[in-house]
């Protein structure tokens, strides 16, 4: 563990568990005991079946709580106290409910959650039950992110996203019969044969739900997904690169009417005062504060150094289900940026939320003369950049071109 | 190096001869053939191919030195001393060849047996006729089983005028008719003639650079006599040197104590530093002792395409300086001067003698000199008749566009032009008269070679045919045409400079002289490459070319619409960063012109004629 896992205000979890690998997804994720694919059988995703060939889920939850004692260890005083606590997947909400009581019950008993105001869950609307929404709320979960992704048959099927568009209501209706109002979702555009009417159902759809947040995604072909494979043979084709951008400027305009602040490049809070319903969590990322980690593949900040568990679920079990781990916990990609390359991490990330960055920060940072000074300076003369009264931001024109915009200041 | 030795031959037992032959007709082969015949090589370093001693010949197929090996072998009871004086085999070394055959009394005109005679075949022989030498054909491979020698002898006779009963028949492959050539060799060439009490006249026909000895200069003797320790003068280059080694090349290099003669071939070092102080050509005679006049012949190499070097990659303009300057000293063929382009920064603009021997340089300094570089594309060299500052007529060279006075200036612009001669199947002589017409050829001359073979002669501008014309006629011809040719001179033409405007600046890279009545087509067709080539930025380009500030063509490279990557969470960060990082490497490596990024390649694409 490294030692200063000292004094992070985040906290994120990685449950590696999922009944089916969606063919856009590169996230670190294993599939133990394959799903039917919900509406084409009887059964659903949490219904349970004859037991699979490798169950590694209670190994799994044991491990978990092995490395959060440990981390506990690393930090100073009472140990560790994160601000916001984010369990991602991979599918959280396919860990079965029992050995989420396990893991709630380690949180609580070494006091981790006392300061926590933010704790979300991801879920996938096919795993969102009742009852265990009622156990999370009651572990102190107060938030959850439903992929929801697309209301159509047609676009889910492009994706081989496994759930059937009605259960996304269900899994809303659960959390909310639990208690957890806090409710975002997620959702995809410009999907293989997705049209602008399409992403406008959609979006009603999604908004009937009445979130407090949304998280849009112009869908990313990364490398070595079975989409980028389909992508490749001529099997899958692109949305246009025009209508993409269309869909992208649909989504602002109705999200913004609908009263939403578009917070981040893709993501969106309901407006009020206090901007509570920003996700306090992924703020600490774009602003590079320090997290933690824990579970295979997640990856941990601080100070500048950055790295990750290996995305590897045997080998994490082998180091953190024993009685007495020994040697180093598999990690990799170490990373420590020198100050020059973190001030162009900062300006990528910070670029990103619709506030910018403080003048002050920037002139602290970026010395004028620097070739940054000049190419902020290039980029406000085009229109891609502004200067508000206390920040320096990207223009609405500027947000559809943000990585060429980022790429000339790192 | 072996022992010092004597002389072996006195002039009439000398034979000074060449193999000449198109590309692949075995020239290679034979003459190794032949040295093993004569006992000098062994199988293993046969395989080797002594006369063709650089990698990048063997690999190209070409001979880009010359150099001469003496063996010794016996005929009819008496030793002869067999002088074989290689000859460049490519279309750029004209004036070597001429000079290596000028040397020599004899040659083998080598055709192969299965191609028959091909364009530089034609060429080759046309040159040992008009260096008066006496000539043995020889049809070579005729192992193979698709070799026709008793056509191709017929051919010799009807095409070249040479008796083909006089056609020795060889396999080199096999060494069937080796020693038979070696016999005729020793018959039917004549001896050396020449005076050996004449003031020294030695013709120098090659030179290559050793890292031990500095330059060593090639030569045959014509008249008088040359020893170690004599103080030499270079008529041409007006140098004198002292000669501190004689020899041959056995073919290893084997010191000779004798004094050279009239009519002996070998190879002499004299503390020369760089192939820079030596001109193929030239003439040789004794400082103390010279004679009267030089030999004919003799002309400065006259680089006629240029094209600019610029570092690229991590290659520094200091390091591509000294791989130039390193790589000239045992290669002078080409010529070198700095440059600066806004475009491209600090370069070298270069002239070669063709096309061929730009690929050949930028290549040697690739893989020799370890440097990357970015070419440009070549031009030719162009006279201009022009008012000259104080208001008089004048006649400059330029080789770039760039250098082009205001047009009000410009009288008249002069290009070079060639006589080409192309040997092209009958069935596509159509085609290819349609390509040298649209390359604003001017038939000359039409002549039946075999059956299916015609030779086409055209006069063709140089500028025409640097671009893409071997690989059309190629294509043309399905790689059975093929051509030779030599400047002839320059003539006036519709010339205009054409400039290209990237986001309204003009970049003086991109410009290029183009025939009037081609100007738009290939101003449409460079945009269409420039645009493919320009990455989309945040704002839109427009891209123009432009004659004398009228637009004739137009295209607009269309801004960036939609960039940004959806998701950006903890463990994305990273790999994002890196991604980004990459991109904007990408860009650090492009030319900046204003504030549009042009990547290297752009500057190529003015070479692709689009037709
Ligand atoms: N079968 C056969 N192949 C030959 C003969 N002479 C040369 N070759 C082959 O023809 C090719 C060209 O020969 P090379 O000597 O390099 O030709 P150069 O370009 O004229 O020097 C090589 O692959 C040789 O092995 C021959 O008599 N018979
Ligand atoms: S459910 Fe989520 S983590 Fe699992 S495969 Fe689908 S997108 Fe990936």
């Amino acid at each position: 563990m490294p030692d200063h896992s000292a004094q992070a205000q985040s906290l994120y979890l990685h449950l590696p568990f999922c009944f089916h690998k969606c063919h856009y997804c590169d996230f670190y994720s294993v599939v133990d005991n394959p799903g039917p694919k919900p509406g084409t059988a009887a059964t659903d995703a949490q219904t349970p079946r004859p037991a699979a060939a490798t169950d590694r889920q209670p190994a799994f939850t044991r491990a978990l709580v092995a490395e959060l004692e440990a981390a506990h260890r690393a930090a100073p005083g009472p140990g560790l106290r994160p601000r916001t606590v984010f369990a991602g997947g991979g599918t959280p909400t396919f860990l079965r409910p029992g050995l989420w009581d396990q893991l709630l019950a380690s949180l609580h008993q070494a006091g981790t959650l006392e300061h926590t105001t933010e704790f979300t869950v991801e879920a996938n609307p096919e795993t969102v039950t009742a009852d265990l929404m009622q156990r999370l709320a009651h572990g102190g979960v107060n938030r959850v992110s439903i992929g929801a992704q697309s209301f159509q048959k047609a676009s889910l099927d492009a994706l081989e996203r496994w759930h059937r568009p009605e259960s996304v209501r269900s899994a809303v209706d659960a959390c909310r019969a639990a208690g957890i109002t806090n409710l975002s979702l997620d959702l995809i555009f410009a999907i293989p044969g997705q049209t602008l009417a399409m992403l406008d159902d959609d979006l009603d759809r999604l908004l009937e739900l009445e979130p407090t947040h949304l998280s849009t995604y112009g869908l990313t072909y990364e490398p070595q997904t079975p989409l980028t494979a389909r992508l490749r043979v001529g099997r899958v084709t692109k949305v246009d690169e025009d209508t993409e951008r269309a869909m992208y400027a649909r989504v602002l305009e109705r999200l913004e009417a609908a009263g939403f602040e578009h917070y981040e490049v893709s993501n969106w809070a309901r407006a009020t005062p206090d901007r509570r319903y920003r996700c306090a969590h992924n703020l600490a990322y774009w602003t590079n504060a320090n997290w933690l980690g824990l579970g295979p593949g997640a990856a941990s900040h601080h100070h500048g150094h950055r790295w990750r568990n290996a995305p590897n679920l045997t080998r994490y079990l082998a180091h953190w289900d024993q009685s007495e781990p020994t040697g180093p916990p598999p990690t990799e990609d170490h990373e420590r940026l020198a100050p020059e390359d973190r001030i162009g991490e900062r300006l990528m990330l910070g670029l990103r939320l619709s506030d910018g960055i403080e003048h002050n920060w920037i002139q602290a940072n970026v010395p004028a003369g620097h070739r940054r000074a000049a190419a902020i300076d290039e980029l406000v003369a085009i229109g891609m950049l502004e200067r508000t009264a206390t920040h320096l931001r990207l223009t609405r024109r500027g947000l559809f071109v943000a990585d060429t915009v980022v790429a000339k200041l790192l | 190096m072996a022992t010092p030795t004597h002389k072996t031959a006195t002039a009439a037992h000398i034979r000074n001869f060449c193999i000449i032959a198109h590309i692949d007709h075995g020239k290679s082969t034979l003459a190794d053939r032949m040295l093993q015949g004569t006992g000098v090589m062994n199988e293993r370093n046969a395989r080797e191919q002594t006369l063709d001693n650089m990698d990048l010949e063997r690999e190209r197929g070409i001979t880009i030195k010359a150099s001469a090996v003496s063996v010794d072998h016996v005929w009819n009871g008496q030793t002869y001393e067999l002088n074989f004086i290689d000859t460049p085999g490519h279309v750029d070394f004209h004036y070597e060849v001429s000079r290596a055959l000028a040397a020599c009394e004899g040659a083998v005109l080598v055709v192969d047996a299965t191609q028959g005679v091909e364009a530089q075949t034609v060429a080759n022989l046309y040159k040992a006729v008009d260096a008066d030498l006496e000539l043995i054909p020889v049809i070579n491979k005729i192992d193979l089983p698709s070799a026709q020698p008793e056509e191709r002898a017929q051919q010799v006779e009807d095409v070249l005028g040479l008796d083909a009963a006089d056609c020795i028949m060889t396999s080199a492959k096999s060494g069937v008719g080796v020693k038979e050539l070696l016999d005729a060799i020793c018959d039917r060439f004549p001896a050396p003639q020449g005076d050996p009490e004449a003031p020294l006249q030695a013709l120098i026909f090659d030179a290559v650079y050793d890292d031990y000895r500095g330059v060593v200069v090639y030569f045959r003797i014509i008249n008088g006599r040359m020893k170690r320790g004599d103080r030499i003068l270079m008529m041409g280059a007006k140098r004198t040197f002292q000669v501190t080694e004689l020899g041959k090349f056995r073919p290893q290099m084997v010191k000779v104590d004798d004094p050279f003669e009239a009519g002996d071939v070998g190879y002499m070092v004299a503390a020369i530093k760089t192939l820079g102080d030596v001109n193929i050509g030239d003439t040789i005679t004794l400082d103390t002792a010279r004679c009267d006049e030089a030999l004919e012949g003799y002309e400065e190499p006259v680089p006629m395409v240029y094209c600019d070097f610029y570092p690229s990659g991590d290659t520094q303009f200091d390091e591509l300086r000294d791989a130039i300057a390193r790589l000239h000293v045992n290669d002078a063929s080409y010529n070198y001067e700095p440059t600066n382009s806004e475009a491209l920064g600090s370069g070298f603009r270069c002239g070669f003698l063709g096309m061929l021997h730009m690929d050949i340089i930028q290549e040697r300094l690739e893989r020799e000199g370890r440097v990357s570089v970015v070419q440009t594309a070549p031009t030719v060299t162009y006279e201009i008749d022009c008012i000259g500052k104080g208001g008089e007529r004048e006649m400059i060279q330029i080789t770039n566009p760039a250098e082009l006075p205001d047009p009000s200036k410009v009288k008249a612009i002069r290009e070079p032009i060639v006589a080409a001669e192309i040997i092209t199947p009958t069935g596509s002589i159509g085609d290819i008269m349609k390509l040298c017409d649209s390359r604003r050829g001017v038939y000359k001359n039409q002549k039946f070679l075999a059956d299916d073979r015609q030779i086409l002669e055209y006069d063709l501008p140089l500028a025409e045919i640097i671009y893409d014309f071997f690989d059309k006629l190629k294509s043309i011809t399905s790689g059975y045409g093929t051509m030779d040719y030599h400047v002839t001179g320059f003539k006036q033409d519709e010339l205009v400079k054409m400039d290209v405007l990237v986001n309204g600046d003009a970049v003086e890279a991109l410009s290029l002289i183009v025939h009037r009545s081609k100007a738009e087509q290939r101003g449409r067709h460079l945009l269409k490459k420039l645009k493919e080539q320009i990455d989309r930025h945040l704002f839109e380009i427009p891209l123009q070319a432009a004659l004398g500030g009228k637009i004739i063509a137009r295209e607009t490279i269309k801004s960036v619409g939609k960039n940004v990557t959806a998701k950006c969470y903890g463990g994305d960060v990273s790999r994002k960063r890196k991604l980004l990082e990459k991109q904007k490497k990408g860009k650090d490596r492009m030319k900046r012109i204003g504030t549009v990024d042009i990547p290297q390649g752009a500057f190529m694409a003015v070479l692709d004629s689009g037709e």
